[in-house]
């Protein structure tokens, strides 16, 4: 095997299972937290890379529009747990049917906004661009960043969860959600401070994705999926759980579509399965 | 017979007798249009089984019956005879189906639902990407119906046919002691475990048995439109059946029915007016999801209660007894979800 074609393929995958890291935190935190499968996650990774798109070829500027499309995906993460999910509170199924019905008005509003044709964000305009030649092995720098952006964004989520206040407030609200609201906390305003960070999370992925993917009304199902997968491997609810099934699954993912190009959906659900049958609580999930 | 089984029965004959007579009555169009209510009522019975007995409810149906679609729209290609492309159709719908249960089988709530949401979009990725077998994005095209159905009308009182048919069988199934069971799973999963019934065994045979119905209603799906794509499997499909199931009313008897109608009628009929009919039909959903959580058919039953309150406030007491009994059982039902 050619050294210089597994390395590449090695940081293709660790470049699409950073960005299935962003997506799949903010999902599995949101679900720690509230217990809420919030199935509009993937909705609010497309509308955060389309606003993304459309903002970058509007100022020439990526982060601005980065910014723009995570602030979008925000306020609609806001508006859905302030308006919608609040009524059906405490309710499992009520809460994700509210979601997917979120989700068909998102994709819907999308594909009237945008337009069905594929988009992708025009390289440059203050995004590392270009490739990073070292002998035989070539490789674009945007991906690379992607890779060390996320490892940053990962380390702060651990520190933060683990050494800090807001951190101690929602691992109480995780462990206890009557007995922290006992202590004081305000664990309405916990909720809408998770909700909406765990979709700012997805949109600022969808902003970065747009220039690795391409961008389709129907992607955010794509991601949904990958997510899924991601957090039903690690464990509903950890973050270690969601680095871990984001690094694996973005590595076989990147091998399978390399090596065995029809069945490249089939390699990422079979993991999924075998951990289902083994350990149905993923590799580092609670025991319900 | 006492006055409402009395109601009941003439309703029922009366629907009977507008079916048959309807394709003599209206167009070749509007007929097919009832043909595909039908067939998603048929898909949306196999979620509604799920969900009202065992409340697990599936977001990936769709995907077994795109499978059992292709395996029947392949077979045809290949040119088997009925009997082959019903085979083939058959071992599709069951391998797929246990495939399902397996990895379903220890889940449940909203766990159960992402492991068939994951499940459904897998087979719809198949379908994309195994582009030799499937013909890809385009998919299969120009599958013939057996003969003795090839015209609209025939067709119409075979689904028909297939409708009543399923509908019973989910009904007996229902009553049975399988079906108490999964009720009793329903419930309370501790106490069926003390009780010495194998839960996971339960479920595998609740989602096999409601895969086979997806089946069913995936190669009648075939038969209508005489065509297959990978759409028909992948997750806007699952959550349109499932948004069926939930506006009729889950677990009720002519929920998936009424869904059905409804969301075929803004599917089909509104989309030639409007553009933004899934807008729509999504608003709609949240608002029964968060208003109306017994759906049209639990709407329907508190208003003629309503008018029966009103036109008899002599004897409050007998039909406030029968109907509290029921609306009881629906509660239970959705305080279960």
């Amino acid at each position: 095997m050619d050294p210089v074609f597994v390395l590449q393929q090695v940081l293709n995958g660790l470049s699409f299972g950073a960005l299935l890291f962003l997506v799949a935190s903010g999902f599995t935190l949101t679900f720690g937290l509230m217990q809420i499968a919030n199935l509009a996650h993937g909705a609010f990774y497309v509308l955060g890379a389309y606003v993304a798109v459309v903002t970058v070829s509007a100022t020439h500027n990526f982060w601005i529009g980065a910014l723009a499309g995570t602030a979008v995906a925000a306020g609609t993460g806001l508006l859905t747990e302030r308006a919608l999910l609040r009524r059906v509170r405490g309710r499992e199924m009520p809460e994700v049917l509210v979601t997917v019905g979120v989700l068909i008005v998102i994709a819907d509003l999308i594909l009237a906004l945008f337009g069905g044709h594929p988009r992708s964000v025009s390289s440059g305009n203050g995004a590392p661009s270009g490739a990073i030649t070292i002998g035989d092995f070539v490789y674009p720098q945007y991906r690379l960043a992607i890779i060390v952006l996320t490892i940053v964004i990962a380390v702060a989520l651990f520190v933060l969860q683990k050494h800090s206040k807001v951190g101690a407030i929602i691992r109480a609200g995780v462990d206890n959600r009557e007995m922290a609201s006992a202590l004081g906390i305000n664990i309405d305003r916990v909720f809408t401070a998770v909700f909406l960070f765990g979709a700012a999370l997805a949109g600022f992925a969808g902003a970065i994705g747009s220039g690795l993917l391409s961008l389709t009304p129907g992607s955010g199902t794509d991601i949904l999926l990958f997510a899924l997968v991601v957090v039903i491997i690690g464990g509903l609810g950890s973050i270690r759980g969601a680095a871990v099934g984001a690094v694996l699954i973005g590595l076989i993912d990147a091998f399978a579509k390399a090596w065995l190009p029809d069945f490249s959906y089939f390699t990422i659900f079979a993991p999924m399965a075998l951990v289902l049958v083994l350990r149905p609580n993923g590799l580092f999930g609670r025991a319900a | 017979m006492n006055r409402s089984t009395v109601i009941k029965l003439v309703a029922i004959a009366a629907a009977v007798a507008i079916l048959v007579v309807l394709p003599y009555v209206i167009s070749s169009y509007y007929v097919s249009l009832i043909s595909i209510v039908f067939i998603s009522a048929i898909l949306a019975s196999s979620i509604n089984m799920l969900a009202g007995d065992a409340n697990l409810v599936s977001l990936g149906h769709a995907g077994i019956a795109a499978s059992a679609g292709y395996g029947l729209a392949w077979a045809s290609k290949q040119g088997y005879d009925l009997g082959g492309q019903l085979a083939v159709a058959g071992i599709m719908t069951v391998v797929t189906s246990a495939i399902y249960g397996l990895i379903s089988m220890r889940t449940k709530g909203i766990f159960f639902l992402m492991v068939t949401l994951a499940a459904g979009m897998v087979c719809y990725g198949i379908a994309f990407r195994w582009s030799s077998v499937t013909g890809g994005d385009n998919g299969l095209t120009g599958i013939s119906r057996p003969p003795g159905l090839a015209s609209y009308w025939q067709f119409y009182f075979f689904v028909l046919a297939i409708f009543v048919i399923v509908t019973i069988a989910l009904v007996i199934t229902s009553r049975s002691p399988f079906g108490l069971a999964m009720r009793g799973i329903r419930d309370s999963e501790t106490r069926m475990r003390s009780l010495g019934y194998n839960v996971p065994n339960y479920k595998f045979v609740a989602v096999f048995l409601s895969g086979i119905v997806a089946g069913i209603a995936g190669v009648l799906t075939v038969w209508q439109f005489e065509f297959i794509s990978p759409s028909a499997g992948g997750f806007d499909r699952s959550a349109m059946v499932m948004v069926m199931v939930i506006i009729g009313g889950i677990g009720t008897l002519f929920g998936p029915l009424l869904g059905a109608t409804l969301v075929v009628s803004i599917e089909q009929v509104l989309s030639t007016y409007f553009d933004r009919w899934p807008m729509v039909l999504g608003a709609l959903f949240i608002a029964v999801v968060i208003f109306a959580p017994h759906g049209l058919d639990g709407g329907i039953r508190q208003l003629t209660r309503w008018f029966r309150r009103r036109r008899s406030p002599k004897d409050p007491a007998i039909t406030g007894t029968s109907h509290d009994a029921r609306s009881t059982a629906t509660q239970s039902t959705t305080t279960q979800q």
